[in-house]
């Protein structure tokens, strides 16, 4: 009867076990992969080829590479031979085509594209197409420069059969030069931490989690709770939903009203002028009202999610407990100090843990408000791990970089959860009752 | 009757037949083609393929061929979310068939092997493409390949408003011959400064407006960089510049604007609409910004006679060691790997055919751009433009293009970065160099030429 029940209770699971496997498993798994990574946008993702190029030959020759190597390597021509006849037929170019090459050509090498693309272009059956021409070229060339080999041995193959009698050394160091895609690699974290941006950053952050988890996320979300208590039902109701609005506003839109508000012309900067304060762009204009909005348009959001938590929880307080102190003549204050805040300790553990995780991954409101700026000011570890990887102005996408950003942020999001159950004794909020109802 | 039902259903049947015959040997494709940083008003980046596909279909239908081409556009405002769809879309084999970027791109996409090289399925020695320029043939080519066919050309001029010059003292024969005084040195970045803070002294624009860069990140700041001396490639090796001493006069040359008063240390960051407003209507001093936005300014935002109110020059020389100077950052035509190699070879035809110059000029003379070719000057909508004319003529032969390198965008970062931190205050000049110069190191090691290293 009992392994029957397990069963169904993993088959009932199950669903939503897959999902969060496809969901969330999957995607910090390879997150954790990436970052072990060099992967960018010029590695690509899918994984490499091996390709000598010019700048690779210079390169190389600067370092000491025989020049007889870098010359047969550089030397880029087309002959027209028995074997490259061959190929070509093997290519499917068109028999009357290859058959006035043979007739034409055969015996010749031509030192440039340009030159052996002008020669085929006299030929009467040459198609019309220049993709066909050029494709009737490839099999004549007897070049590897610039080819893109798929394989580690088809290169191998191919600059053995260019380079007769190259040395060992010299064929791996060409191999693992030529090589464009990603490799493992563990210097993400040392680059991380080698340079005071990244501190700058962590600062950063730490000001912005601290600041909007205290100043709204709980002590807001806590007074909002209480007066509402206070306030009579239906008012009260009202007061909640107004609390919501951010909450329940898409965050572009919330973003763009933030916009409106702090403009050069906007609201708060015209009320500014008004009152004979500094009229600007409340949102750009200075480090502090940048962060001042930044901690606000966030903290309005956070704060009614603790409102909603921590109105629920006054609810299941026993009203009695309230009726006896004010018997015994207890103040407001003191019926919030001595009874309800004691008793709000397992949702203010929640709101504090879960909101330290949320703000620390949050970064969209910053992206579409101050967009960390100005300058880099209020750029947060997330924007910036956000940045690296996938969006930034020149392109350069530093996937294996950001995602190990990401991943440290992860273990910091851990940790944090590990010391917040300790800090508010977790286990004796979940502990069995003693008595068994 | 019968006879009658007989023929009409033998008619029928061949009508039907003749139908499924075409039918079969009409070729239908659908291209793909994506424009990044492009608005309303560069449009034909796009239109100019749905143009070149409906001249192919018909030079096709001359021929005996029946081709349907389907064209899908998309347009990005943005570089950002352009760059990242385009990664990303090319990783999982759905990016489009035609990629309209910035040439640097050609570096790091060419290398992720994202992109076919133009020349494999062009003809550069044929019409049209043997008429366009050669160095924007070379600013389309990376590491001994052609990968792109150039899409448009540009400068990032310098810009100052008349009769703020006038307010504090210049002549207009003056204001006129500023532009060779910059060309020749005589008058620097610092000279700039200076004029802009009596403008402000003057009352003739606001506090801190007295310059107004561009406000995001852009290839106009490394004309800076060139101002004080730097220089992006070296010219032996190939390899990056890093170059310490002119990017610490770059740094220092925007901390020093900040302490004048003439631009705020918040500066960055700030919205475009806004200095177009500024810029167009002569509340700032000075300001720098691109060609392209002359169509901004005169068509969007009422500045209806440019010539009569702003001179343009080139980008000052900060100090001894620099130059003056202007950036051109062409758009390209990149083809990607997504698709057949037949779509691809149709893209490269449609590329090339909307490269022909009366096409082409579509696009310049509606978004303010420059010719990409020799025989664009004799199309008469070209030639008629004075702004065209003028700056193809005064600005780009001044100007160079930012290397193609697959490893450019990570200098590129940490040099905007540095200056982020610089002009903000939140690190002193000599630290935002030092952060830079670290990043690139991590990052590129002795891929990069590190000049004037222990100064």
């Amino acid at each position: 009867m009992r392994s029957r029940t397990s069963g169904l209770g993993l088959l009932l699971i199950s669903p939503a076990m897959l999902l969060l496997a496809i969901f969330f498993f999957t995607p910090a798994l390879l997150t954790g992969v990436f970052s072990f990574t060099n992967m960018s946008s010029s590695t690509g993702i899918s994984g490499g080829a091996y390709v000598v190029t010019p700048n690779l030959l210079k390169a190389l020759s600067a370092r000491g590479m025989q020049p007889a190597t870098i010359e047969a390597l550089e030397e880029a021509s087309y002959s027209v031979d028995a074997d490259g006849l061959a190929a070509a037929r093997a290519a499917d170019v068109d028999p009357a085509f290859l058959d006035e090459i043979e007739a034409r050509y055969a015996g010749r090498a031509y030192a440039t594209d340009s030159d052996f693309l002008a020669a085929l272009k006299d030929l009467p059956s040459r198609p019309r197409r220049i993709r066909d021409l050029k494709l009737a070229m490839e099999p004549f060339t007897k070049s590897v420069l610039n080819v893109r080999f798929a394989t580690e041995e088809l290169a191998r193959t191919a600059i053995a059969e260019r380079v007769a009698g190259i040395s060992d050394d010299e064929m791996a160091t060409l191999l693992s030069e030529s090589y464009t895609g990603w490799v493992w690699t563990t210097e993400n974290f040392g680059k991380l931490f080698a340079g005071h941006e990244t501190w700058r950053i962590i600062a950063n952050t730490i000001f912005y989690v601290a600041t909007t988890l205290t100043l709204f996320n709980v002590t807001l979300g806590l007074f909002l709770a209480v007066t509402t208590f206070y306030l009579p039902k239906k008012l009260g109701a009202i007061f909640t939903v107004i609390w919501l609005l951010p909450r329940i506003t898409p965050v572009v839109l919330y973003a763009i009203m933030w916009k409106w508000f702090t403009w050069d012309d906007g609201f708060v900067a015209v009320l500014a002028g008004e009152l004979g304060l500094p009229s600007f762009n409340y949102m750009k204009g200075s480090v502090t009202s940048a962060w001042t909005i930044v901690i606000m348009v966030n903290g309005f959001i956070g704060a009614s999610f603790g409102m909603i938590l921590f109105s629920g929880a006054l609810r299941s307080i026993p009203i009695q407990q309230l009726w006896a102190s004010e018997v015994d003549g207890a103040t407001r204050w003191q019926q919030v100090r001595y009874i309800i805040l004691p008793q709000l300790r397992w949702p203010i553990l929640f709101v504090t843990s879960y909101q330290t995780l949320s703000l620390l991954t949050s970064y969209q409101e910053i992206w579409l408000t101050t967009n960390g700026g100005p300058g880099s000011t209020t750029t947060v570890w997330a924007l910036e791990s956000f940045r690296t990887a996938l969006f930034n102005y020149s392109g350069s996408l530093q996937y294996g970089l950001g995602a190990a950003m990401a991943l440290l942020l992860v273990a910091v999001g851990l940790m944090l959860s590990i010391i917040y159950l300790r800090l508010f004794r977790f286990g004796e909020l979940v502990t069995q009752p003693k008595i068994e109802f | 009757m019968t006879i009658m039902k007989k023929t009409t259903t033998l008619a029928i049947a061949s009508a039907l037949l003749s139908a499924t015959v075409f039918g079969a040997m009409a070729e239908d494709y659908t291209i793909s083609v994506w424009a990044g940083g492009s608005g309303e008003e560069s449009d034909y980046r796009v239109k100019a393929i749905e143009i070149a596909a409906d001249l192919y279909e018909q030079e096709a239908a001359i021929r005996g061929e029946e081709v349907n081409i389907t064209v899908d556009t998309q347009l990005f405002s943005g570089w950002d979310d352009f760059k990242q769809a385009v990664t990303l879309a090319a990783e999982s084999g759905t990016a489009p068939n035609i990629i309209v970027s910035g040439h640097e791109d050609i570096g790091p996409w060419a290398q992720a092997g994202i992109l076919r090289p133009m020349e494999d399925y062009v003809d550069f020695d044929a019409w049209p493409l043997n008429q366009v320029y050669d160095n924007l043939i070379q600013v389309s080519s990376f590491d001994g390949k052609i990968w792109g066919i150039p899409q448009d050309a540009e400068s990032r001029p310098f810009f100052f408003w008349r009769k703020n010059l006038e307010g504090i003292g210049y002549s207009a024969e003056e204001i006129d011959a500023l532009p060779q005084k910059i060309l020749d040195g005589e008058y620097t970045l610092y000279d700039m400064l200076g004029d802009a803070k009596k403008m402000q002294e003057a009352g003739l624009v606001d506090d801190m407006k007295g310059f107004m860069p561009r406000p995001s990140n852009g290839p106009d700041y490394w004309q800076f960089y060139q101002s004080f001396g730097g220089e992006m490639v070296d010219a032996e090796t190939g390899k990056l510049v890093f170059d310490k001493r002119a990017l610490t006069d770059m740094y220092q040359f925007f901390v020093d604007a900040v302490e004048m008063g003439v631009v705020p240390a918040t500066y960055l960051g700030g919205d475009w609409d806004t200095w177009h407003g500024s810029v167009s209507a002569g509340k700032a001093g000075a300001w720098h910004g691109g060609t392209w936005h002359y169509a901004q300014w005169t068509k969007k935002n009422g500045l209806d006679d440019f010539f009569g109110n702003i001179v343009y020059t080139l980008i000052p020389a900060g100090n001894e060691n620099g130059r003056a100077n202007s950036i051109t950052h062409p758009l390209v035509y990149l083809l990607s790997t997504t698709g057949s190699d037949d779509d691809a070879a149709l893209s490269a035809d449609l590329v090339s055919i909307a490269s022909e110059p009366r096409i082409n000029a579509l696009h310049a003379m509606k978004s303010s751009h420059l010719a990409i070719g020799k025989e664009e000057l004799n199309v008469p909508l070209y030639a008629e433009s004075r702004w065209a004319t003028e700056a193809t003529k005064n600005l780009l032969p001044h100007a160079n293009a930012l290397p193609n390198s697959a490893d450019f965008g990570v200098v590129w970062t940490a040099m905007f970065k540095g200056l982020e931190a610089s002009w903000t205050g939140v690190s002193s000049v000599e630290d935002a160099v030092n952060a830079a110069e670290q990043t690139v190191g991590n990052a590129l090691g002795d891929k990069v030429v590190y000049r004037n290293h222990g100064m």
